[in-house]
């Protein structure tokens, strides 16, 4: 679970708050999507859910544990559980992508054998196993956020957080990767999907979190993703 | 090659750095050895003779003398009684006095009779000569010994400091290597990190890296050490209380490597050991240096 109780969050040097008084809550394996213009906190947002800065004020709870007081150790732990596709990839350049997408579980210290049969699968649904031994640098957008997100799903996140997944794939591949999505939603995964995608949104419509210069603008409880995994149970 | 969890370490002019320190910490050790050598083997010999000055004017010169070295052979812990001959005394004293004159003695001078007395432990040599002769002046070389002793250990003080500095140098050589790779690599490592790698995890890396470096660095740097302390042991062998090396002249490969080995088999053996751990120290500061700088680095990201 996800719960967010008046937190703001003000950047080093920077005047002013990007994210100001943001409360809410999203239960675990649900679906969101975090919508709003360019400049609205999206990434803020994000960049708080992936621990890559705490809050400024106010008390954020992910997966049980109150990050605003959690030692380095348990942030690092919690890291482990969450899964993240950045807009702009942030694969290893010196590294091939089988090396990229086999890390988080080789930093979980799963044996080789095992690393390589996830790998392979996850890279193979994503038709990129052919790249396995390429580098980042040599693959076209689409490949590389591909690979992302092979990296976001190989440890089978509690958590899954993803900044404009299908701004570089094809319809299908969007598609498909919604469908993904809506997998690892049943099978107990929280999904946040922060998107400019309309059509996307239209396809699969979810609850969603808008936000407007940092504040929470709405929080739009449409019959979903999760609201059909609830309607099969 | 293990499978990567971090970035490695970009090593950039690491080795070189590493092999220029070695050899610098090389030289200032043999220098340190050196000088530890000299300073003990000359305070030793001082440390155990007496000098005995008889003036001429003293009545019954001859026979008091000759009493005197029997009175000094039963002393315990003397070992030999030597009497210079004018001729030695003069030579001694040339430096001071200037050259003899041709009928063998200084103008306006009559040369004192003096004795070299060798001894072991610390006999009170001046209560003897003075209970049997006390005009006798007793210069013991003891006071040398010390002095002599003073100098090594301000010198033995100088290269410690000296192969101090150049550690330091060195630390601070890695440590700035280490944080331009960092920096460098700063979108990679903060990529690991987020993933949920440990801090030691990411440090262990690039240290194990800087240590492997350090280590090759040492060993080059000790490779081109070991032909300067060679030639430094040659140089400095006549100055040694032991037996220099056998010098052969060095035309060939052969007679130069034979020439070497011998040269390296007469240098001491602690000087060799300290030499042939410089490598492992120097990885050992290499590792040390990066843990440190990296998690210290580290400690920005939450």
């Amino acid at each position: 679970m996800i719960r967010l109780l008046n937190v703001s969050m003000m950047p080093p040097g920077v005047g002013q708050p990007v994210l100001r008084n943001l409360t809410l809550t999203v239960p675990q394996g649900e679906f969101r999507w975090l919508l709003g213009p360019s400049g609205a906190g999206k990434s803020s947002l994000l960049r708080l859910l992936t621990l890559e800065t705490r809050p400024s004020a106010g008390q954020m709870d992910l997966l049980g544990v109150s990050v605003s007081q959690a030692s380095r150790a348990t942030l690092r732990n919690l890291r482990r559980r969450i899964g993240f596709v950045p807009q702009d990839y942030r694969l290893i350049g010196e590294w091939t992508v089988f090396d990229n997408v086999a890390l988080p579980l080789r930093l979980r210290g799963a044996s080789e054998r095992d690393t390589r049969r996830e790998a392979f699968a996850v890279l193979e649904w994503l038709d990129v196993a052919h790249l396995a031994d390429k580098r980042p640098g040599t693959l076209s957008g689409g490949e590389q956020q591909r690979a992302a997100i092979a990296r976001a799903l190989i440890g089978r996140p509690e958590v899954l957080l993803a900044d404009e997944p299908t701004n570089a794939l094809e319809d299908a591949q969007a598609r498909r990767l919604l469908a993904t999505f809506q997998e690892l939603v049943e099978m107990g995964t929280t999904v946040i999907v922060a998107t400019h995608n309309e059509a996307l949104v239209r396809e699969a419509p979810a609850a969603s979190i808008v936000l407007q210069d940092g504040t929470l603008a709405g929080a739009d409880p449409q019959d979903g993703i999760a609201a059909r995994r609830s309607d099969r149970a | 090659m293990s499978a990567p969890v971090s970035p490695g370490l970009r090593s950039g002019s690491l080795p070189l750095l590493v092999a220029l320190m070695t050899l610098l910490a090389g030289l200032s050790l043999a220098g340190l050895t050196g000088v530890q050598t000299l300073a003990e083997g000359w305070a030793g010999a001082a440390r155990n003779a007496t000098t005995i000055e008889i003036p001429s004017d003293t009545l019954q010169l001859e026979d008091r003398t000759r009493t005197l070295i029997q009175t000094l052979h039963k002393t315990p812990d003397v070992t030999t009684v030597r009497e210079l001959s004018p001729q030695q005394v003069q030579t001694l004293l040339a430096p001071w006095l200037g050259q003899v004159s041709d009928s063998g003695h200084l103008p306006g001078l009559s040369l004192p009779v003096v004795l070299i007395v060798a001894h072991t432990g610390t006999p009170d040599l001046g209560k003897v000569v003075h209970a049997a002769l006390p005009e006798a002046v007793v210069e013991e070389d003891r006071r040398w010994g010390e002095r002599l002793n003073g100098l090594g250990s301000s010198l033995v003080a100088c290269a410690w400091l000296a192969v101090s500095l150049i550690a330091a140098i060195a630390i601070l050589s890695v440590g700035m290597t280490v944080r331009r790779s960092v920096m460098a690599q700063r979108k990679a490592v903060e990529i690991v990190h987020f993933l949920g790698a440990g801090d030691v995890t990411i440090s262990s890396r690039i240290a194990g890296r800087a240590a492997l470096l350090s280590l090759a660095g040492g060993l080059a740097g000790l490779f081109f050490l070991s032909p300067v302390i060679t030639m430094l042991a040659r140089k400095l062998a006549p100055f040694s209380h032991d037996a220099g090396p056998a010098a052969l002249p060095a035309t060939t490969w052969q007679t130069m490597l034979a020439s070497w080995w011998n040269t390296l088999h007469v240098l001491p053996r602690f000087l060799l050991e300290e030499l042939g751990a410089l490598p492992l120290i120097a990885a050992c500061l290499g590792w040390l240096t990066a843990q440190t700088v990296v998690l210290v680095w580290l400690r920005r990201l939450p």
